[in-house]
């Protein structure tokens, strides 16, 4: 736990909605190349978590540091920034546009970093080979099965070489099967690729792909327990 | 778990020694409790003495002298029934978390500390199956196994989740009892 | 039989009041206007009558004596009947906000056991009394102002506007009825939006290829081979249908091609979510899109006649009447259709709005995942850019063909070239429509969206 510098470290943060306090007091650290799981009930504050430390939301109180940056502080823009090329980002649905095809789906992020649209569709056909779905790479999120879709996804989330993968719920729409290709194919990319993984979910044998678990209960990090 | 039957099954490949049964056995059910060596042999004695089984001879291969069994055809019969029969879904779980959560209400220990110990302990050993099963050159079979075990497991722990929420009830019911 | 039936349509009605109860914020907005579309429908169409009612010569009070002859009233009358194209375009507009919950909740009234029948009259009640309350208002006020202006009205005032306070609401009611009849067909439709572009389908082609049978009888039907006085407001009101017709087809055809000329080839992540939203969909903007270019034809036309006619009031001295007879009427017309685009406006902005806010949690996602709001918006904005321009392009020539025509009739030299300063305008507006939008997707992209995911 104590070892080299946590890649992503979040000290006491808290969030309230309205008048719900959805973190009150949360701390974690995500090391290089870790899968940490988040569990814990609904409500808990798994998600806002999640947004705090992928710099979606602003938390109200404490700090959020990334490689040296207070994630907390940054502007907007340099947010979007890191989102789109240091973090990716997997739901449980929705982060695919409904009207482009999953491979241009796929292309986008890289095309919004610069890209032209061949090298981009060049890239996201060797992602989504990855995956397990290049032979649906020109249909619609529509036309694809629920599977199929977060597979797409997850090849979004991978395809600009994230250094953390935030994912909340990754297989909450999924049956069990796909759900497991779904993790398996997660998990063996980013092992591959060194990257590190922020896993949310509330099923323990999703929980149990990281190499280790925090559980949130009412906004804090409750103790798991006496490690053996 | 019917070892004999088991074995039965996987001398329906053909005639096999009692060492040799073992290792295909613990190579095909991973997350099995590995067999005992000496287990093998009471086991393929009791199939000869019902006539299920019967020595095939001596095979010694250089080495110590092994006795080669083989199924008759009463055991292939028995088999086919015994694979055919569907298993009674069981009546009487064995279900020594729960014991401990009483025992511990009971004595005045801390039931909740212990539940969280051994969420702990079930998450590990489910997080080594899934390693196992995610590993490099993992066939179904692994997978499988993991499987069957992981959702044991799991669900053991979401019964963990839902009893650590209602230990107070629970205390007052045990302790009004 | 007849007593279950009466009991049914009151349970109908009690169904549909407690399920617009129960609705959310959205679908007031959507009730809200659609009261305020049939209150403006109900309100031309009670100006046209009350003006068609007055015969022969008489003398009214205001307007530079522009209602004094039966000629020029029959161009008012027109007039009015045209600004009810862009309020019935205004109305399709509105019946699309929160329709795909009112869709979702009917479709669940289909699951739950109710009858087609039975939704579409729920369905048709709903629109019904949204309608009927703004055409109520707008009946009333009316009633007050003819009361004011004119003495003794004829009954035939009084008939006229009981028929068309009561037609609007029929109207309103019966377009909701078509419009669902994709949910009633099939109850689990929107539980997988498989999407198909939903092209103009038969209903449109027949009422298209009916109006310009109409346009051929009433031309034709003059043996002096000119436009009698009674059929020209109605030929005229029937020829801007059919152009308004073509305009939908062309404006859904000028986005599927845009769409997908641009999705194949360009480079630009803004350009690529516009243009496949477009070719994903090219019908969906095409009712309000068309009510533009039909504005934008009949302003560039008019533009065009208004320099001619001017020049021409110039140049001959001796006029039938005084020159303030012409330029009230000029006012007027202008006045018409600045109202008619102001409308068109405000739908445009509906629709841009309520597109958003169907899309919300997908947007949401979208910023949640780095892409910059900027893009979005941009796309935003290119989605109503990229099939407006070469539509606008042919409608601006249209209205030239109108505007050079005329300037050759009266023997004018000059071009109107002003007239092309309708066209940019026009399409600057509705840019400037699509982009009061773009606060509502700052909101629309908040986290909190995506909680409830």
């Amino acid at each position: 736990m104590s070892n080299p510098e946590p890649l992503l470290a979040a000290r006491d943060l808290t969030k309230a909605h309205g008048r719900t306090e959805a973190l009150r007091g949360a701390s974690v650290e995500l090391h290089a190349g870790e899968i940490l799981a988040v569990t814990g009930a609904s409500g808990s504050g798994k998600s806002t978590l999640l947004h705090c430390l992928a710099g979606i939301v602003r938390p109200d109180g404490g700090s959020v540091s990334y490689g040296g940056e207070r994630v907390d502080r940054l502007p907007e823009r340099r947010l979007s920034e890191l989102r789109r090329t240091e973090f990716g980002v997997v739901f449980q649905f929705g982060q695919l546009i409904p009207e482009l095809t999953a491979l241009d789906n796929v292309a986008l992020p890289l095309m919004l970093g610069g890209a032209g649209r061949r090298e981009a569709r060049d890239r996201a056909g060797e992602w989504l080979e990855r995956f397990g779905v290049r032979g649906q790479g020109e249909l619609r999120p529509g036309e694809m099965s629920g599977g199929q879709a977060q597979r797409a996804s997850l090849a979004r989330a991978l395809v600009t070489g994230p250094r953390v993968v935030f994912a909340d719920e990754p297989t909450g729409a999924l049956d069990s099967l796909a759900g497991e290709q779904a993790m398996t194919a997660l998990v063996h990319t980013a092992r591959e690729a060194g990257t590190s993984v922020l896993l949310i979910t509330h099923d323990a044998q999703v929980a149990a792909y990281a190499d280790r678990e925090i559980r949130l209960s009412d906004g804090v990090v409750v103790p798991v327990g006496v490690t053996a | 778990m019917s070892t004999r039957h088991i074995l039965l099954g996987l001398l329906a490949t053909g005639p096999s020694h009692g060492y040799d049964l073992k290792r295909r056995h613990d190579e095909r059910f991973p997350q099995a409790r590995p067999l005992a060596y000496g287990q093998v042999y009471t086991t393929l004695q009791r199939l000869v003495r019902d006539g299920l089984a019967e020595v095939d001879g001596t095979d010694t291969d250089g080495g110590p002298e092994r006795t080669l069994y083989r199924r008759t055809a009463d055991g292939t019969r028995e088999l086919a029934r015994w694979a055919g029969e569907i298993a009674p879904p069981a009546p009487f779980v064995t279900n020594e978390i729960f014991a401990k959560v009483v025992v511990s209400i009971l004595s005045g220990g801390d039931p909740a500390a212990y539940l969280r110990a051994q969420r702990t302990a079930h998450m590990e050993r489910m997080r080594e199956l899934t390693a196992v099963k995610t590993g490099p050159g993992a066939d179904l079979t692994t997978v499988l196994s993991a499987d069957y075990a992981l959702n044991h497991l799991d669900a053991d722990l979401r019964w963990m989740t839902t009893t650590a929420a209602r230990l107070t009830t629970l205390t007052a019911e045990v302790d009004s009892a | 039989m007849r007593g279950v039936g009466a009991a049914g349509t009151g349970s109908d009605l009690r169904l549909a009041w407690l399920l617009t109860r129960g609705s959310d914020r959205r679908e007031w907005w959507r009730v809200g206007l659609t009261a305020v579309g049939a209150g403006l429908a109900t309100g031309f169409a009670l100006g046209a009558v009350a003006i068609a009612s007055v015969e022969g010569q008489y003398s009214v009070g205001f307007g530079n004596g522009l209602l004094n002859q039966p000629g020029e009233r029959a161009g008012v009358v027109v007039a009015l009947m045209m600004l009810l194209i862009p309020v019935l375009g205004f109305l399709g507009q509105c019946s699309r906000i929160g329709a795909v919950h009112r869709d979702r909740r009917l479709a669940g009234l289909r699951l739950a056991g109710a009858a087609p029948g039975q939704v579409r009259r729920i369905a048709a009640l709903e629109a019904g009394l949204a309608c009927l309350a703004g055409s109520l208002a707008a009946t009333i006020a009316s009633v007050v102002v003819v009361l004011g202006v004119w003495q003794r009205p004829p009954v035939v005032v009084w008939a006229g506007f009981a028929l068309a306070a009561v037609a609007v609401p029929a109207l309103g009611a019966m377009v909701s009825a078509l419009a669902l009849r994709r949910v009633i067909a099939s109850p689990l439709g929107w539980v997988r939006r498989v999407r198909t572009a939903r092209r103009p389908g038969r209903v449109f082609l027949v009422a298209a290829a009916a109006l310009a049978v109409l346009l051929l009888m009433a031309l034709t039907s003059d043996e002096r081979g000119q436009l009698g006085l009674a059929q020209a407001p109605l030929t005229v009101f029937f020829a801007v249908l059919l152009v308004g017709a073509g305009a939908i087809w062309l404006s859904g055809a000028s986005a599927r091609l845009t769409g997908a000329f641009l999705a194949a080839r360009t480079d630009r992540p803004t350009v690529l979510i516009a243009a496949e939203r477009l070719r994903d969909d090219p019908w969906a903007a095409a009712r309000t899109h068309a009510a533009v270019l039909l504005v934008t034809i009949v302003g560039t036309g008019f533009m065009g006649v208004r320099q001619a006619l001017l020049a021409a009031l110039d140049a001959e001295q001796p006029l039938a009447a005084s020159r303030s007879f012409y330029t009230t009427g000029l006012d007027l017309t202008a006045a018409a259709i600045a109202v008619a685009l102001l409308i068109t406006l405000s739908a445009l902005a509906v629709g841009t709005a309520e597109s958003l806010a169907t899309r919300r949690r997908g947007l949401a996602a979208q910023t949640a995942a780095g892409v910059p709001q900027a893009v979005l918006g941009r796309a935003l904005l290119l989605e109503t850019a990229l099939p407006l321009a070469p539509a606008m392009l042919l409608a601006g020539v249209g209205g030239m063909v109108i505007a050079t025509w005329y300037a050759t009739l009266t023997g004018s030299g000059t071009l109107p070239w002003t007239a092309l300063l309708v066209p940019a305008g026009v399409y600057g507006a509705c840019l400037l429509a699509a982009a009061t939008s773009l606060p509502l997707l700052r909101r629309s992209v908040r986290p909190g969206e995506l909680r409830y995911v």
